[in-house]
This record gives C-alpha cells, sequence and structure tokens, in this order.
C-alpha cells in the first residue's frame, strides 16, 4: 500500500514538476458583479470571459503560456469589489484583471497607477475610464457610451433628407451612467446639423411615465436616444408614446439592446433601433460559429442564447489575449505597461466578426453598429455596417 | 475567576472602566491593534480600513439612536456631506488634511443641527422619513450641484500627509483611521459620563420625564443630532483620504441602512458594541463571500445559486441574532463573560 502510495506520489510530482516547466502560468482575475443589480448581466459577462480565455486557451494563441481565469463575486458593490481586487493581487498576483462597475475603475485608479500596474479591463463604457492621462492601464472593450452617440447620431445624421435638421430627444436617467455622453451628445448633434430638441430626465425603474411622454409629445422629436437604463422604463416609455399617437423612432445604446426587449414590447418594437458595438450570437460570422460550437460542446443548456453581455466578456477577453499573443511575440516579459504597448499597437484587427476592425485609440475602440428590431423573428438585424468613430 | 470587584468610592462606579481586567483587555486589544498592519496583507489592512471608518460613523449613529432614541435614515447622508466638505476643503482651499477633515465634520455638525430641528416636534416612525428626506435631498444635492460638488464624476483627493509623510498606502491609512477611531471612541465613551451624555439618555428612556427633571428637550435633542452628524462627517473625511475619490453614489440610502443594522446588531447604546456590529457587518459577509469561492473550485457552475446563499445567509444571521440576543452582540460578549467570571464553578 505504501509503496503504491509513494510511486503514484513521485508519478503526481513528476507529472507536476514538467507541466509547470513547460508552460509560464498567466492569470486572470475577476471582480464580477454576479450577484446584487447587475446580476442581470455579471453571470453572463463572467460566463463571457472565462470562456473566451478558455477557448484561447485550446487554440493555443499565447504560443508557451498557459493562461488562468479566476473570478470572484462582488455583488455590484464598490467597496466589496475594491477589497476584493486587493485581495486577488496579493493572493495570485495577476497579469491582468477585469472590474464590475465605473465606480470601482474609479475607486482603484490611484492605486492601480502607482502600486498594481496590471492591466485593467472592465465592464464600463464610461468614457472617463478611457483616459490614457489618467487611466493609463484601463481600457474600454469597445466603444465608450459617447461614442455610442456618437455613432447614433452620425447615422441619424447620413439618414436626413438634404436641408432637413433632424429632431433628437435624450431620455435619460439621473446617474452616472445615464449622464455619461449627454454633454458629448449634445456637442456632437450640433456638429451633425441635429437639433437636440429636449432632455428627458427619469428615474431607473419609473413606472409611471406620463409627464416624461408628455414632454416627449410636447418636442416631436423625429429620434429619441435612450440612456442609463437596462429594461424599465425603456418599454413603458414607448408603449405610451405609441399610445399618444407619437411616430419618434426609439433607440438606445449597448445595455437595452438585447433581444429581451424585443420579447417585453411585444408589437411595440416595431421599429425600434439602437447601437451595439458586437455582433448578435445568432449572426452568421466565423467568430460566432465557432463561439456557438465552443458552446454546445462545453455548455450545451445554455448554447441556444447568448446575451449581449456574454458577448462583452468574450471579446474583452480576446482583447486580453491579443495583447498578451502580442506582447509574448515580442519577447517582452508579461507587465502591465508591456500590455498597454501592445494594446496600442492594435489596428485594424479583425475579430472575425465579434465586432468590426477593431483600432485602439485613447485604450478605446471607436466601433459599433446601429440594428433594428425585427418583430416577427424576435431578433435584431443590422440596420447599417460597422461604424467607424474616434 | 473574579473573587470581588470592591469598590471604595463614587468616582470607581463611574469610571471608565471598572475592573483591572477590563483596562488590561484593552491594553492588549490596543497592541494588537498596533501590530496588526505589520502582518496583515493589503486585503485585511483595506477591510480593517473600512471596518475604522464605519465604526466612527456608526458611533455617531449610536449616540442618536441607541442613546438619545432618536431614529435617523440619513446617516450616510451626513457621511456625505463631511466627505464632500472635506475633499473641497482639499482640493479647493488647499488645506492640508488635519483642517480638512475637522472641516467635514463642521459640515455635517451644521447639516446635523438642521436636519434635527423636526425632532422636537416628530418622534419614532415619523422622525425615521424626515431623516430619510435628508438623505433624498443630501444625494440629489451631491449629484447635481455640479459646480461644487463635481456632478457624478465626485470629487478627486491626494492623500494626505502630515510633516511630508504621505498617508498613501493602506498600511499608513490605518494608523489615521485606528488613531481617529480610537479618541472618538474614547470621546463617546466619556459623553455619557457628563451631564449632556446622561441627559441624552433621559431623553431617550422618558422624553416626558427628562422635560420634568428640567432638561430642555429642545437642545438636547439638536445637540445630540450635532454630535451625531459631527461623527459621521470625520468619518465621511477619513473616508475621502481614504478612497482618495467621492463620488454620489458613495454615500447612498443603503448604507445609512447598514449604519442601523451595525448598531442593532452590535448593541443599541453600547460603545463595544458599536465596534462589534461594524465588524460583524463588515467582515462576514466577506467570510461568507470566501466560504462560497471556495465551494466553487468544486462546482464551478454552482456560483449563479451559491452566490445568492450568502446573502440569504447573512440575513438569516441578523434575524438569528435579534430573536436569540435582541440586545446585540455586545449582550452576548457580557454573557459569555460574566459565564468566565465564576467557571469552573456553577452559578
Amino acid at each position: 500500500m505504501t509503496k503504491t502510495l509513494k510511486s503514484t506520489l513521485a508519478a503526481l510530482l513528476a507529472a507536476l514538476a514538467t507541466t509547470a516547466g513547460a508552460q509560464e502560468e498567466i492569470k486572470i482575475g475577476a471582480c464580477q458583479p454576479i450577484t446584487g443589480r447587475f446580476a442581470f448581466a455579471g453571470g453572463q459577462l463572467n460566463a463571457g470571459l472565462g470562456d473566451s480565455i478558455a477557448w484561447a486557451q485550446e487554440q493555443g494563441i499565447v504560443k508557451g503560456k498557459k493562461l488562468t481565469y479566476f473570478f470572484e463575486d462582488t455583488g455590484y458593490d464598490t467597496e466589496k469589489a475594491v477589497a476584493s481586487f486587493k485581495k486577488m493581487m496579493a493572493q495570485q498576483n495577476p497579469a491582468i484583471m477585469y472590474g464590475e462597475s465605473t465606480g470601482q475603475g474609479k475607486a482603484i485608479a490611484p492605486e492601480l497607477n502607482s502600486k498594481y500596474k496590471v492591466m485593467y479591463g472592465s465592464t464600463s463604457f464610461s468614457s472617463e475610464l478611457a483616459d490614457p492621462k489618467t487611466h493609463p492601464y484601463s481600457f474600454v472593450s469597445g466603444p465608450t457610451y459617447s461614442d455610442q452617440f456618437g455613432i447614433l447620431l452620425q447615422y441619424i445624421a447620413k439618414g436626413a433628407a438634404k436641408g432637413v435638421r433632424p429632431k433628437v430627444a435624450f431620455f435619460y436617467s439621473d446617474t452616472e451612467f445615464g449622464k455619461d455622453p449627454i454633454a458629448f451628445g449634445k456637442k456632437r448633434a450640433a456638429e451633425l446639423g441635429i437639433d437636440v430638441v429636449a432632455e428627458v430626465v427619469a428615474k431607473v425603474g419609473a413606472v409611471d411615465v406620463t409627464t416624461e411622454v408628455l414632454n416627449l409629445k410636447k418636442a416631436q422629436p423625429d429620434f429619441v436616444i435612450f440612456q442609463g437604463f437596462v429594461m424599465a422604463p425603456v418599454p413603458e416609455v414607448i408603449r405610451a408614446a405609441r399610445d399618444h399617437g407619437l411616430k419618434t423612432t426609439f433607440m438606445s445604446t449597448f445595455w437595452s439592446m438585447d433581444k429581451g426587449i424585443i420579447e417585453k414590447l411585444g408589437e411595440d418594437a416595431e421599429g425600434y433601433m439602437g447601437v451595439n458595438p458586437y455582433g448578435y450570437y445568432y449572426e452568421d460570422t466565423p467568430a460566432m460559429a465557432a463561439m456557438r460550437k465552443y458552446n454546445e460542446r462545453v455548455h450545451p443548456a445554455e448554447a441556444k442564447y447568448r446575451p449581449n453581455s456574454y458577448i462583452q466578456g468574450w471579446f474583452t477577453g480576446m482583447v486580453y489575449v491579443e495583447a498578451l499573443r502580442r506582447t509574448v511575440a515580442a519577447g517582452k516579459p508579461v507587465t502591465g505597461d508591456n500590455l498597454m504597448a501592445a494594446l496600442a499597437t492594435i489596428k485594424d484587427w479583425d475579430t472575425g466578426g465579434v465586432t468590426g476592425k477593431v483600432t485602439f485609440v485613447n485604450n478605446k475602440a471607436g466601433v459599433g453598429r446601429v440594428y433594428r428590431a425585427n418583430v416577427a423573428k424576435g431578433i435584431f438585424e443590422p440596420a447599417s455596417d460597422w461604424i467607424y468613430v474616434k | 475567576m473574579l473573587i470581588g470587584n470592591f469598590k471604595e468610592r463614587y468616582a470607581d462606579d463611574e469610571a471608565l472602566f471598572r475592573t483591572p481586567a477590563s483596562r488590561a483587555g484593552l491594553w492588549v486589544l490596543l497592541a494588537a491593534a498596533l501590530a496588526f498592519p505589520f502582518l496583515a496583507g493589503d486585503y485585511l489592512l483595506y477591510l480593517a480600513n473600512l471596518v475604522g471608518i464605519f465604526t466612527i460613523a456608526a458611533l455617531g449613529l449610536n449616540i442618536l439612536t441607541g442613546y438619545t432614541g432618536q431614529i435617523s435614515l440619513g446617516h450616510a447622508g451626513f457621511a456625505g456631506v463631511g466627505a464632500y466638505a472635506t475633499a473641497i476643503a482639499a482640493t479647493r482651499l488647499g488645506l492640508p488634511f488635519w483642517a480638512a477633515v475637522p472641516a467635514g465634520g463642521l459640515a455635517a455638525c451644521l447639516a446635523g443641527a438642521v436636519v434635527g430641528m423636526p425632532s422636537l416636534r416628530i418622534k419614532g416612525l415619523y422622525l425615521a422619513i424626515a431623516t430619510l428626506a435628508a438623505q433624498v435631498i443630501f444625494e440629489w444635492v451631491f449629484n447635481n450641484w455640479t459646480s461644487v460638488t463635481g456632478g457624478i464624476r465626485g470629487l478627486n483627493v491626494e492623500p494626505a500627509s502630515l510633516f511630508g509623510f504621505a498617508f498613501d498606502t493602506d498600511r499608513r491609512t490605518y494608523f489615521l483611521v485606528l488613531g481617529a477611531a480610537t479618541l472618538l471612541a474614547f470621546g463617546a465613551a466619556n459623553l455619557f459620563r457628563t451631564r449632556i451624555g446622561r441627559a441624552f439618555i433621559a431623553v431617550r428612556d422618558r422624553d416626558i420625564s427628562a422635560e420634568l427633571m428640567g432638561i430642555d428637550l429642545f437642545r438636547t435633542k439638536i445637540l445630540s443630532f450635532m454630535i451625531s452628524s459631527t461623527y459621521a462627517g470625520l468619518a465621511g473625511g477619513l473616508w475621502v483620504y481614504f478612497a482618495k475619490v467621492v463620488t454620489p453614489e458613495s454615500f447612498p440610502l443603503s448604507l445609512s441602512i447598514q449604519f442601523l443594522a451595525m448598531i442593532i446588531v452590535g448593541g443599541l447604546g453600547s460603545i463595544k458594541g458599536t465596534l462589534f456590529g461594524a465588524v460583524f457587518v463588515t467582515l462576514v459577509p466577506e467570510g461568507l463571500r470566501a466560504v462560497v469561492q471556495s465551494a466553487t473550485t468544486f462546482a464551478p457552475d454552482a456560483m449563479s445559486w451559491l452566490a445568492p446563499m450568502k446573502d440569504i445567509l447573512f440575513g438569516a444571521m441578523i434575524v438569528g441574532f435579534l430573536v436569540f440576543e435582541p440586545h446585540g452582540l455586545a449582550e452576548l460578549w457580557n454573557r459569555v463573560r460574566r459565564f468566565f467570571w465564576l467557571w469552573p464553578f456553577p452559578k
């Protein structure tokens, strides 16, 4: 018995030693909002990011390195998230981190810049986190909210008849998430010859939106752009607007562009549009096909549909892996500074349809596409090609 | 085993520490607190700072709610006022931290005086609603008075420094927080050995009788509000130097409720209970998270249903405490202590 035990142990140790010797491990840690207010997306973000890294590992994209992903639930609480960030940094010393919110990004910034110096991606599309001066180690995995507004406004301006100034209303929540792109949106609209005829502020989750809808009715905008909501009160506003006979086109940014909103709106989803930085899971592109295939093999129960937040997580994972690949290929050590330098070299990168051609400028990628709801099929379909903004 | 605790003077009865053992215990605790930063890592130090700051704020709330009997749902709002005042004093006026933090306390004190005004006419749940309104108003102001508060983006603050020594890491900030928390805890404990403190307790126990005994109700209640919100403001000020950023989302209503949870779980009208409560409410969810986290290494897909379990478990623990020990952790501690006084002999 002892003899077998000994030999087994020896074999195990030998196996361990060889694997450790063969591949250097690169750790990627994440603070994920799996519970709490952001739970609707947290689980999917986590799955997407984890799967993306596991998939890249299978494909052997980063040569000679073993990628390990680990995460903690933060409950969408900035303090818990910062605590969890510090814990992971102390215990695992990862090369790359992922954060749960804009708040966390701001809270850890001083120490991220002076002490930890790791590459930091997050759920956030806040323009503040895409400022290389104040946040040299963080990046936004896609366009910021301002960029998303820019894409929508560009689309509106392009579609307008000659000599007609389109009328747009901004409908946003009284939160950081809601107000983030408003100032830029107004500036950009003026540049493009679009009139912002109304700004309506409502609470997240508001039920009675009569006043707000009457304000819209008074302004009679051609387009209403929502910002800072996920679900309610977007369906309520659209429904009430239709009851009041408004012919406006309603648009949203990323978080209100999952197909769940079409199910919620039913008939009223007709004409609903918005910008999505990424493609949809069901699209016929090589990257999405690979993603579906991976899911069928690894998560058969959830392989039928994955929401946008999953794609966001997946894309963030792709960016991590690409930055790692470039750093390792250049023979440089894997540090935050080198990874961020590698990120800045990403130019016209073909993602195979997860999104358009990716170019990182100012730690963000200004690309997105306008989609329109197809009520009969219950899905979003492209209304434009990929639109690029700076 | 404690055989006897004889007192020969009235002053002994009113002493802060009535037995040599409790004094020795405090020295041990203080020594442990001083040794802690040299042993703990970043993560534990971060949590310790959080506990320290929450303790200060919760002490304030305990003075108001536990000792004076005035319930408040606006405590996080006061902490926010202190935090913003500190941040503004530090960034706009260029004050050093030792002036900016007290400035935060002062601003919160004034805010407390105003919000406390209605307490003469309204009590209990009605006062809770009035202070809730204050919380909402504060949050709105933080959000919308952009020229002063920086709006949704908030204000960034440089680390505190004293004679060229920068409190820029969690380890260094810890000493700042520990010093402030110790001083303020002693201040609170001593407060209830003075006429003012006893007046607070009299008002809590029966306000009409207190008034009959010659206590000016209005003055006492306002004073309690002012002291309480000063504590909150100082906690907010320290928070600014700890987090180095303040945003409107830093001081939500849920934090006010968390403060209430701390003093209820810890023990209303108890200084050490406040510390217990702050430790419990901050650390137990972290502990539960660690347990859940380790469970997921065996079942990675279990996270989706295991993660919410910790909230349920935490809630159940609070309910359990309230059912089995309504006087909070402080009373639990006292019971344990009494048991060991006579141990190993039965009572």
